[in-house]
């Protein structure tokens, strides 16, 4: 959780990413922590999440970044103080939320859903509080993280295929906005998306 | 032929001429007025035999079957659309012609032979859907006649204004019919008063038709469309557009219950209507815009009749209910006659001048005898003279009322005020009419227009002297048309069919003729005079001034300013007043406007107030993603509350 954090109070482009990497390593990890008894499907799982978002999808962006040329500032809508602030107004929010939601027991003492919710509100603030298009897709990595720890939850329930299926969704969102993004770049020189206004009505 | 047939010959007619409207006017022409000859056949057919025709066809429209219905109500009706519509296609070959209008001419035609066809149908329909499908398709073609002129910034805005109006109303008929349709479980339409969960409709209902009838708070619209339409599109529309906002309002009063208050608000409205449009009337410059009020007061008088029915139903009272029931209905039919006549003698008057400006008119009677006598003869019927129609169709309102003080109960009450208001309308009509006749027709020409004014021709000419064989005929005979309005009490309430002719009916009819015979008698006695004596022309006394000009007659304003100082607290004049000062005055100049009162004070503040809050509201959509993500955070968030705080 201290991850977010990090996200939000970062200027820098290339950091963030790598934020957003580890946390999806760790997150990748996280099931062999949990689970008492290793099984095929939970390490099959594990060894794609790692693979995925702390190599392919960070490697997809700064491909990216790289081609589209652009500076490495943030530019913030709302500044790295407030944002760390409201960050930590969330997850205090989040701790307390997950105490009050009717959860089974087994879960209700971990800071599994609470630290889901973190991530959730992060990634929107994220969302909301950055103009650059590809800070945005890490702003939409880290709540998906946050929607993937929901998911460790019900690990058990949940098929291969699906946790497959959305691994994959993610990849390829992040690959065709890499695309857009270099698109974007060539075609307005700039990829701020406070410039995008006027497609509006 | 039966009903059904003429019907149907009419209908072929009115599509034929759809195909002549744009490259053969003859043909257009021709058709049309065989369709509505046909029409007005099988409408007669209808009210002389007092049977009904009905048509059911397992053809669907929307889901629904035809099912046409032509009974007393609507044959009124009917019958009236059909002398209007084809007196108007006759005027409107000279007034709206092909050489001075190359493009609206043909366009004309075109909308004015649809408007009739939908006119029809409305009148004709007996199924809630197909009643409002043929009501909005009504309400366009009206409104593409009156914005035919669409080059002047004043019409279009009249089109606009009339639109927009007329739409609200049909969302209230939408709501109406809906309703009425969910509750019966079934859009056919029919006599159902037993129902009396259906009551509360009837405020929709009023409100909807009252919109297009014209109604005093609801008539925003009428003055600026029947001021800025070509004249026989003012003619169809004040003659019977806004009639079938009252054919609506009869229909729906005797088919459905209504509420035990309705009667009182349909005669309040009325007698509100009445006395405040002639109030506007007396203030108005604009020839057609004058006009436009009195059918604001004409509605009022139709509806006081109505309401008395209505309220003569809820007392378990026929006799007197039917004869207000009976003079509102004949006022439907005079006013259809003697409003297109007026408008049709003003739209001679704007083709031969160029101006609808009152004071810029004046001396017209020696120009255009013709005009001037026919306007006037209409003149003296909308105010109510005998021995024209005007005065037969408000005895019959009056009769009704002084019936209803001889009955105990709360009716006396209303009809005292009501007499007395509808005597005042009268007068101040009277007024009215006095001021217009003598500022357009008498005097001296105001402006060099006005003094090279020309009569109109037989195109124009003979649809007036059409209309004003009406008005005479109804005035002279009355009890001629006694069956017809009998058979039209009897379809409005299926109780009320054996109502005798009043006996004072036959007395008035041989009173009027008597009367007409002696104005003839005294005309000829005074010609004849004049024609020994010789004419001798000579100057009007000027009280020894040197050099009089026209400008100093009276004006149209200044005629009627005592009255309208009474109505100042409504017609809220606005004056702008230069006067002449020190010994040696400069330039004077004094200039009085009446506004349209309801739709300056109160719609447009409430517009802009509208306006403003949905501005506001409009800077939300700004094209900025974050924030649009922003929103849909605080959406969820709301939801999580909500069902967090009040799910459980």
């Amino acid at each position: 959780m201290g991850l977010n954090l990090v996200a939000l109070g970062t200027s820098r482009l290339p950091s963030l990413i790598r934020v957003a990497a580890l946390q999806g390593m760790v997150l990748g990890i996280m099931p062999l922590v949990i689970e008492h008894e290793l099984r095929l499907m939970v390490l099959v799982i594990a060894a794609a999440t790692v693979a995925m978002k702390g190599l392919v999808i960070p490697a997809l962006l700064r491909r990216a970044m790289r081609t589209a040329n652009i500076d490495r500032d943030l530019y913030p809508l709302i500044g790295f103080l407030p944002s760390l602030l409201l960050g930590a107004a969330g997850m205090i929010g989040a701790v307390v939320l997950a105490r009050r939601l009717p959860l089974l027991p087994e879960h209700r003492e971990s800071l599994l859903v609470a630290g889901a919710l973190a991530s959730v509100l992060t990634g929107l603030l994220l969302l909301i509080g950055r103009s650059k298009a590809i800070s945005q897709v890490c702003g939409y990595l880290i709540l998906e993280n946050g929607i993937y720890l929901f998911g460790l939850l019900l690990i058990h329930s949940t098929p291969l295929l699906v946790e497959g299926g959305i691994l994959l969704d993610l990849t390829v969102a992040v690959f065709v906005t890499g695309i857009i993004v270099d698109r974007i770049q060539r075609a307005f020189d700039s990829l701020d998306t406070r410039k995008l206004t006027v497609l509006r009505e | 032929m039966t009903p059904g047939l003429l019907l149907a010959t009419s209908a072929c007619g009115i599509l034929l001429s759809l195909t002549g409207a744009f490259r053969a006017p003859r043909w257009w022409l021709a058709t049309s007025l065989v369709s509505t000859l046909t029409a007005l056949a099988a409408a007669a057919w209808v009210l002389a035999t007092g049977g009904a025709w009905e048509w059911r066809s397992a053809f669907l429209i929307g889901g629904e079957g035809v099912h046409l219905r032509l009974d007393g109500v609507s044959a009124l009706f009917l019958a009236l659309l059909a002398v209007v519509g084809g007196a108007g296609a006759a005027y409107s070959r000279e007034y709206w012609a092909d050489p001075a209008h190359p493009a609206s001419a043909r366009l004309g035609r075109w909308w004015w032979s649809t408007l009739l066809l939908c006119m029809g149908l409305l009148l004709l329909c007996s199924n809630g859907l197909h009643f409002l499908i043929a009501w909005e398709l009504f309400a366009l073609c009206a409104y593409f006649l009156i914005t035919l002129d669409g080059q002047r910034r004043e019409v279009r805005a009249a089109g606009w204004l009339y639109l927009a109006a007329s739409h609200a109303g049909t969302l209230a008929l939408f709501a109406f019919f809906s309703l009425l349709a969910a509750r019966t479980g079934s859009w056919d339409l029919g006599p159902m008063r037993e129902q009396a969960n259906l009551a509360p409709l009837f405020w929709l209902a009023l409100f909807g038709f009252g919109v297009k009838g014209g109604v005093f708070p609801l008539h925003i619209w009428l003055p600026s469309a029947h001021a800025n339409a070509p004249s026989h599109v003012s003619a169809i529309l004040s003659g019977v557009a806004i009639k079938m906002g009252i054919y609506g309002i009869v229909r729906f009063s005797g088919w459905l219950p209504v509420p035990p208050a309705a009667g009182w608000l349909v005669t309040t409205l009325g007698v509100v209507s009445a006395v405040l449009g002639v109030a506007f009337a007396l203030g108005q410059h604009d020839l057609k815009r004058l006009l436009a009020y009195h059918s604001v007061e004409n509605i009022g008088i139709i509806l006081m009749g109505v309401g008395f029915a209505m309220v003569a139903t809820a007392h378990g009272q026929a006799a007197w209910g039917a004869l207000a029931l009976a003079g509102g209905l004949l006022h439907v039919w005079n006013h259809g006659l003697f409003k297109s006549l007026l408008f049709l003698g003003a739209g001679s008057v704007l083709h031969a001048t160029g101006t609808r400006e009152m004071s810029r008119l004046g001396g017209l009677w020696r120009v255009m005898p013709w005009t001037a006598s026919l306007f006037a003869l209409g003149a003296a019927a909308i105010s109510g003279l005998p021995p024209l129609n005007g005065f037969v169709s408000e005895w019959l309102v009056y009769l009704g009322m002084f019936d209803a003080l001889n009955q105990p109960g709360a009716a006396v009450v209303v009809a005292i005020p009501a007499i007395v208001l509808l005597a005042m309308t009268g007068a101040l009509a009277l007024a009215c009419f006095v001021k217009v006749c003598g500022v357009v027709f008498l005097g001296a020409s105001r402006s060099p227009a006005a003094g090279h004014a020309h009569e109109c021709g037989p195109w124009m000419r003979g649809p007036m002297l059409v209309l004003a064989a009406g008005c005479v005929a109804i005035g002279l005979a009355p009890f001629v048309f006694w069956p017809a309005l009998h058979t039209a009490v009897a379809a409005w309430r299926g109780t009320w069919t054996d109502v005798p002719a009043p006996e004072s009916l036959t007395t008035l009819g041989l009173f009027h003729v008597a009367l007409a015979a002696l104005a003839a008698v005294a005309a000829a006695w005074l010609w004849r005079r004049a024609h020994r004596g010789g004419w001798a022309r000579a100057g009007t006394w000027d009280c020894g001034y040197a050099a009089p000009t026209a400008r100093m007659q009276y004006t149209a304003g200044s005629f009627a300013s005592i009255i309208t100082e009474w109505f100042a607290w409504i017609l809220r004049p606005e004056r702008h007043a230069h006067r002449p000062e020190e010994a040696f005055p400069r330039r004077a100049a004094f200039e009085e406007h009446t506004p349209e009162t309801v739709l300056e004070r109160v719609i447009q503040p409430c517009a802009r107030l509208v306006m403003w809050l949905s501005g506001g509201a409009r800077r939300l959509q700004h094209g900025r993603t974050h924030a649009y993500i922003l929103y849909l955070i605080l959406g969820l968030a709301a939801v999580a509350v909500l069902t967090l705080a009040w799910g459980r």
